[in-house]
């Protein structure tokens, strides 16, 4: 009874155990796993990031078959933020695909702008617009590789044809 | 003799943590027959582990079978395919593996103590437990980068290294916690109302636990020695004190009990790894495609899960098939309804601590 009276007491002068959010900030732990950064100037384009991805939120589109100049497109909406394309990444330790600390802002009003988040999510203005381009730029990107792999073969015929016209 | 009531309990009920529905047929509120389902959270995990998913992401998707032991779950996968491709890994990896697991067991077993002291009408006692549950969130949170989805263990290895100062964090943390749970037990242990409510009911004999094949704390509280931890070597328990705990009455305040006992074992291990970790990578090299099939026994907080992997040298998996402890405890929870009193079916439910997303799936 006594010890109960104490506890009661020393709870009644003691802090909250609670962060009064969204009133106060809740800050991230240190070592949090947040938003996922990309600088192209490092990037060697293995595609290791994309297939990892279990909810394939890092998709690659060919945006110019005859080069085989690639895009890099993430959807921080659709991240599970587990890190696996990090733990990946060949070139992480260089700072190629990193973790941020800080989680990214909710999709509120506005999609969330920043040039290390890749070229989807900067295209996208309006927020109910999201989900659906994603879905179209996820079947363009896999057109856009059956269509490398068909240009690389017909190349490849080409030159194999050219060959064996010059070996006559 | 009354009339037969049919009186349903879920699968929306407050004092369920997650949707299972109970038809209790009743007579003069004394259970005479039950029936239960238990399918209300089927995702369908198990199907698209063998169609849309790749051998490396399925420790994500796995971890995602259930919120509380998500780390068992990727932890059994992960040893799975690591025996199929023959990876070895080292003791720092086994460490720090070992570690989490542990720390997994104490806040799934204190949520569960909570739950109970809810449901027999503790509602403050309930909000200690959780308050006090908060510190060992903080360092898994701290550790592993995340507070419910820890995604740690990946095939060979875990996803990041352990530096002194958390390691000064959650030494800090856990002692706290220690003393805290101390105080748990006290209350747990000697209040007279709570083990009005908690003892004698719902006991399950040793007899009916080796029955109905019962496992983890339920098999444990009434005295059938069975752990997968120390039946199954898949990680070094014995070497971080690891001791099996039994108690022998079997009713819901056993039940409980046992949970403390295993947290303050927990408590104890954890402290010995944080202790003394050994030196090496946090990560060994994978290569090859996993082949032939293999199974996988692990003790999770609710009991004894297993996994059966079969790969066929591809990327994708042929089968992966997972048995949650859950799932093996419903036939004795059925049994153990008939002959008991209504209003004590919420205390018995909730002292197996069902966890519906895991056998679902």
């Amino acid at each position: 009874m006594i010890q109960m009276f104490i506890e009661s007491l020393k709870n009644l002068v003691s802090k909250p155990e609670t962060v009064k959010y969204p009133f106060a900030p809740s800050p991230e732990p240190k070592g949090y796993r947040g938003t996922i950064l990309y600088n192209e100037e490092l990037c060697i384009f293995c595609d290791k990031c994309e297939n990892i991805c279990p909810p394939g939120a890092i998709k690659f589109e060919v945006v110019d078959i005859e080069s085989g100049k690639k895009q890099y497109n993430y959807n921080p909406y659709l991240c599970i933020y587990c890190g696996a394309c990090v733990d990946a990444c060949p070139k992480a330790d260089e700072g190629c695909l990193t973790q941020a600390e800080v989680r990214t802002p909710v999709m509120g009003e506005s999609v969330v702008k920043n040039p290390k988040l890749g070229y989807f999510i900067n295209g996208v203005e309006n927020p109910k617009d999201v989900e659906k381009k994603w879905r179209e730029l996820e079947i363009r990107a896999a057109k856009s590789r059956e269509d490398l792999a068909a240009y690389k073969k017909a190349k490849r015929a080409a030159a194999k044809a050219a060959k064996a016209k010059a070996s006559k | 003799m009354g009339n037969k009531i049919i009186v349903p309990f879920g699968s929306q009920h407050v004092a369920l943590p997650e949707p299972v529905s109970f038809l209790f047929e009743t007579q003069n509120e004394v259970i005479t027959d039950v029936t239960v389902n238990i399918g209300y959270v089927h995702r369908g995990i198990e199907k698209a582990a063998i169609t849309k998913f790749e051998y490396t992401q399925l420790p994500y998707l796995v971890a995602r079978v259930c919120g509380l032991c998500s780390i068992t779950h990727a932890g059994a996968y992960t040893h799975g395919i690591e025996k199929l491709l023959g990876i070895e890994t080292n003791k720092k990896i086994d460490y720090l593996r070992m570690l989490v697991v542990e720390l997994d067991r104490i806040h799934s077993h204190m949520l569960a103590n909570g739950h109970v002291a809810e449901v027999v009408g503790y509602e403050n006692l309930f909000m200690q437990t959780f308050r006090y549950r908060e510190d060992v969130m903080d360092i898994l949170e701290r550790i592993t980068g995340n507070r419910v989805q820890y995604d740690y263990q990946i095939i060979g290895g875990v996803a990041r290294d352990i530096d002194s100062e958390t390691v000064k964090f959650a030494k800090e943390k856990l002692l706290t916690l220690k003393a805290n749970t101390e105080k748990l037990i006290e209350f747990f242990e000697n209040d007279y109302t709570f083990g009005l409510k908690t003892k004698g009911v719902g006991t399950i004999s040793k007899e009916m636990a080796e029955k109905f094949n019962a496992a983890g704390p339920i098999a444990r509280a009434s005295g059938l020695a069975t752990d997968a931890r120390a039946e199954y070597d898949y990680l070094p328990f014995e070497e971080v004190g690891y001791k099996l705990q039994t108690r022998s009455e079997g009713d819901v305040w056993a039940r409980n009990m046992v949970r403390f006992d295993e947290i303050m074992n927990s408590i104890e291990m954890c402290l010995n790894i944080l202790e003394g970790i050994p030196e090496g990578e946090h990560k060994v090299k994978v290569k090859g495609r996993p082949d032939g099939e293999t199974f996988v026994r692990v003790e999770a907080p609710r009991g004894e899960c297993f996994y059966y992997l079969k790969g066929n040298k591809t990327k994708v998996l042929d089968r992966v098939r997972i048995r949650v402890p859950t799932y093996a405890n419903i036939p004795v929870l059925k049994e153990l309804f008939v002959g008991e009193k209504y209003s004590d079916a919420q205390a018995i439910v909730l002292s197996f601590d069902p966890c519906m997303s895991c056998t679902a799936r």
